[in-house]
């Protein structure tokens, strides 16, 4: 692999990060549930969005709330990514990444961990389209969705496309303030 | 002048012989690997489940840890002595490892030193190689890999004086011309292991004078270049120890795994024996197929091994008494259709000759729990729908192919490429393009539902069409009750696969644009735009027809699909990772919709049938197909954790009277039964909202007003009629004036 002249956090500018960081530290619980480890719904309908057998519609607009975590296998291997792509190692912490998504394929919060791993490697698409993954299983997390919209916002930002950049990082901010 | 001759010609097999040996040391056919079991606290995996994970690595169960490769069963702990393992991206040395166990799963992981270990996985299976042509397959091993008594035991049933001869030894053949000269028939008793070898490398077994005078000379020229060490060494890796169709077994390595499943450096004093024994004669003493010969000749070179005190006699006595221990089935072959796959990913960026000789270790996708969970829901059913069948004209066994994926990363998990999935032939999985039939419609609605003109309620006519075509000819389709439904709302046009209504909408959004969404989701070439591809006119193979149905699994991101996650060269570095990567190529409120509906599919429509054979609690979306006259039955469906597309049908296109419901449908419910997995449960998207429609009628109701109501999700703006008495609160405001006009203007519509 080619030395990479950008850090992971340099292009990232450390925001959506941070958030990880914290969630990741509330993560400390017992045996998970198959199906969705990480995620604890915090109020709403059991089934945490619309699930077809749920019987209760939410009300338009107001998404079930809820907050993402990381169950202990994912936060561990999401810690070791980190160390890897600290180290320039990006190609390592996004295979370190994949097997945290295999654990937890629902979990918006490794889907924006990837992105990062993605711009930390210049790959401003696929972190844009992780991004948009990362969104698309977040509803009803608004700190979640803050970070999916900063990780748009920066692959954006990465291709010139600075207009639509602000825009999403404005959706960032009104969801969740840094 | 004959004596230049001969001096020549013993120069020219000198020069051959070491140019073979000094060759052949570094082909090594590429080795590949099932993805390793990931363990954690919280996978659903209960201590007997750990256990025949373990069992499939071959560990062995023991009452004591004692080496790599074993474990222990401590009521609901497993302690493992797991081996060294290198993965994709890292190497482990061997460790010790204790799971706990429980009704929920593991629960606990802990190192030797009792500390929390959050994560590990177990070495991945090996699943095969990738050898060449002439199919000589082999794994290569150092010296420090193979334990001291194979030598040992080679030398004293084989060649006793090997340490001393000079590559033929006078003394072995002139005993063996004796008992030669006595049975009328040469034998191979007097070849030293330097003579098999280079009889090996020549690959000639016809025992004619002169190859016998060619082999010694060989014989004598590689003794004075080489070691005996790198001699017995490159005899451990290249002999010839079994045959598995095309592929043969070369060296004691592979042999090991062949027979035994497991490393050779685990092998204990019986299965090292029972190697050696086969080395005289690997056909005539098979040992899955003539074990009692086979058993006979063991406990002989047992003996000889006692008798000549390599081993003390009561330990060959007690190996004596243990059976074959050969693994029933061979291992490293069981996946032919996977490895295909493999093998056709990889020749778009390597020559062949990398990968049969560069020693490449492939880590790919495949997780056996589904493979093997694909194949045996397969075989079974095929086998039930043949014996349902019976009809006598029908002579030909039913064929079917199975994929399964991981949606979300677009791992490709299993493949079967037909019922005898031994057989390395015809990859149906890969292979066999076959029209789409009514699985295509998902597509159809999908792209209504992205016009913003339709909704899963909105009212589509199914009723007769007459198309004339460019041609002058009519193309008239039928629904398959050959009955028409009047006004139906969308979610009951898909959900029962009505035909006529389907062609209504897709005209209506145009063909082109249809294409369009099929080419999105990963079609990779234009379908013909004839109205019949409305109805599943394009052909497609499972595994595209799972590359499309993927994108509807992952919520509108499509994935390439992928079997090899990283390819490692011999030093361990990467040559090639295939990362993960996403496109989204549909808005999540569109895709939500449509599966929704393809859940509805599952509750109401041609997807019932299933429901018996799944867990009750399990959400999942699908969609039939079958093809004009019954020739293919398809059925693609998903819940949150798996994609299964499954084609069942005739090899040469005959029609098999089967629907997807009735013959695919049944493999697909018995695959997810078995994979278990989580329910299908996206978050429904911010702006749509759930409604209840009456599912023969499309109004919308409330519960108590209709006994035949599913719920849809609609676009939050989404205007539906009510059904008139449903007691809707706002009776008599100006909303309802709206609404008794909509029914109104419906209801002039129908009729």
């Amino acid at each position: 692999m080619a030395a990479r002249p950008r850090t992971l956090t340099g292009v990232a500018g450390g925001s959506a990060l941070l958030a990880a960081v914290a969630l990741a530290a509330c993560a400390s619980r017992g045996p998970v549930p198959p199906g969705l480890p990480g995620e604890v719904a915090v109020s709403g309908s059991e089934a945490g969005g619309g699930s077809p057998s749920s019987p209760s519609a939410p009300p338009p607009g107001a998404a079930p709330s809820r907050q993402f975590h990381l169950g202990p296998a994912a936060n561990a291997l999401v810690t070791q990514a980190r160390t890897q792509a600290g180290g320039g190692e990006y190609a390592a912490a996004g295979a370190t990444l994949e097997r945290a998504l295999r654990i937890e394929p629902d979990n918006p919060l490794l889907w924006v961990e990837l992105g990062r791993v993605q711009m930390g490697e210049g790959n401003a698409g696929q972190a844009d389209a992780m991004g948009r993954k990362a969104l698309a299983l977040a509803t009803g997390d608004p700190t979640a969705q803050a970070s999916a919209w900063r990780l748009i916002a920066d692959s954006l930002h990465a291709r010139g496309r600075t207009a639509e950049a602000l825009e999403a990082e404005q959706r960032a901010a009104g969801l969740a303030p840094q | 002048m004959a004596a230049v001759a001969g001096a020549a010609y013993v120069l020219y097999l000198d020069l051959l012989v070491i140019h073979q040996f000094e060759g052949r040391r570094w082909t090594l056919p590429a080795q590949v690997f099932a993805a390793p079991l990931e363990l954690y606290a919280g996978l659903p995996l209960s201590e007997s489940e750990v256990g025949h994970e373990l069992e499939r690595l071959h560990y062995r169960k023991v009452a004591q840890l004692d080496r790599p490769g074993t474990y222990r069963v401590n009521g609901a702990r497993i302690d493992v002595a797991l081996r060294p393992a290198r993965f994709a991206d890292e190497s482990r040395d061997a460790q010790l490892l204790s799971i706990s166990a429980g009704s929920q799963g593991i629960e606990a992981l802990k190192d030797a030193a009792g500390h929390e270990v959050p994560v590990i996985r177990l070495e991945p299976l090996l699943i095969g190689s990738i050898f060449p042509s002439h199919g000589e397959d082999r794994i290569v091993l150092t010296p420090r890999e193979v334990p001291p008594l194979l030598p040992a035991a080679l030398k004293a049933v084989e060649d006793r004086r090997f340490d001393s001869h000079r590559g033929v030894d006078p003394q072995a053949i002139l005993r063996a011309l004796w008992v030669d000269a006595r049975a009328r028939q040469i034998e191979q008793g007097g070849s030293t292991l330097t003579q098999q070898l280079v009889r090996s490398y020549f690959l000639s077994t016809r025992q004619t004078l002169g190859r016998k005078i060619r082999e010694a000379i060989m014989a004598i020229a590689l003794d004075a270049r080489f070691t005996k060490d790198d001699l017995m060494n490159a005899y451990i890796n290249e002999i010839f120890l079994g045959q598995d169709g095309n592929r043969a077994i070369h060296g004691f390595g592979l042999a090991s795994q062949f027979y035994f499943g497991k490393p050779l450096s685990e092998l204990d004093l019986s299965e090292i024996a029972l190697l050696v024994a086969v080395v005289r004669g690997p056909s005539y003493y098979d040992p899955r197929r003539h074990a009692d010969r086979v058993l006979a000749r063991r406990n002989l070179v047992l003996k000889e091994l006692a008798d000549q005190h390599v081993v003390g006699a009561p330990e060959a006595a007690a190996a004596a008494r243990r059976p074959l221990g050969v693994t029933p089935r061979p291992a490293g072959a069981y996946y032919p259709a996977y490895l295909d796959f493999v093998r056709r990913t990889l020749r778009r960026d390597y020559r062949d000759q990398d990968l049969t000789e560069a020693g490449l270790s492939i880590y790919t996708s495949l997780d056996p729990r589904a493979q093997d969970a694909a194949e045996r829901a397969l075989d079974s059913e095929l086998a039930r729908l043949d014996r349902m069948k019976k009809r006598g004209s029908e002579a030909q066994a039913l064929q079917g192919a199975v994929v399964v994926t991981a949606p979300q990363s677009g791992d490709v998990i299993a493949i079967v490429g037909g019922r005898d999935v031994g057989y390395d032939g015809f990859d149906r999985a890969l292979d066999a393009r076959r029209a789409m039939g009514s699985m295509v419609k998902p597509f159809v609605y999908l792209a209504a539902l992205e016009s913003g003109r339709y909704s899963a309620a909105t009212i589509v006519q199914d009723e007769p069409v007459d198309l004339k075509l460019a041609g002058g000819q009519h193309w008239r389709p039928e629904n398959f009750a050959h009955d028409t439904n009047g006004p139906v709302p969308v979610a009951r046009a898909l959900a029962e696969s009505l035909n006529l209504a389907t062609v209504g909408v897709g005209l209506d959004i145009g063909l082109p644009k249809v294409a369009e969404t099929l080419q999105r989701f990963g079609l990779d070439r234009t379908p013909q735009q004839v109205p019949a591809m409305l109805l599943g006119a394009v052909d497609v193979t499972p595994l595209e027809a799972a590359q499309l149905y993927n994108g509807l699994a992952n919520g509108g991101f499509r994935n390439p699909l992928r079997a090899v996650r990283a390819v490692i060269g011999t030093d361990g570095k990467a040559l090639k990772a295939f990362q993960l990567q996403v496109t989204q190529v549909a808005t999540p409120e569109a895709v939500y919709q449509l599966d929704r509906l393809l859940t509805l599919v599952m509750n109401r429509g041609t997807g019932r049938p299933a429901r018996p054979l799944l867990p009750a609690d399990l959400v999942v979306a699908g969609k039939t197909g079958t093809s004009s006259d019954f020739r293919d039955s398809w059925f693609a469906g998903f819940s949150g954790s798996n994609l299964t597309v499954v084609w069942v049908g005739y090899d040469d296109d005959a029609p098999t009277g089967l629907t997807g419901s009735a013959g695919a449908l049944p493999v697909w419910a018995r695959i997810m039964a078995s994979l278990g997995g989580s329910s299908w449960n996206a978050p429904m998207p911010d702006g749509l909202v759930e409604m209840e429609i009456e599912y023969a009628t499309g109004l919308r109701v409330l519960p108590g007003c209709s006994d035949d109501r599913v719920t849809v999700a609609v676009p939050a703006a989404t205007q539906v009629a009510p059904k008139a008495g449903c007691g809707f609160p706002d009776s008599g405001n100006p909303v309802t004036t709206f609404i008794d006009r909509t029914q109104r203007w419906l209801h002039a519509l129908v009729h």
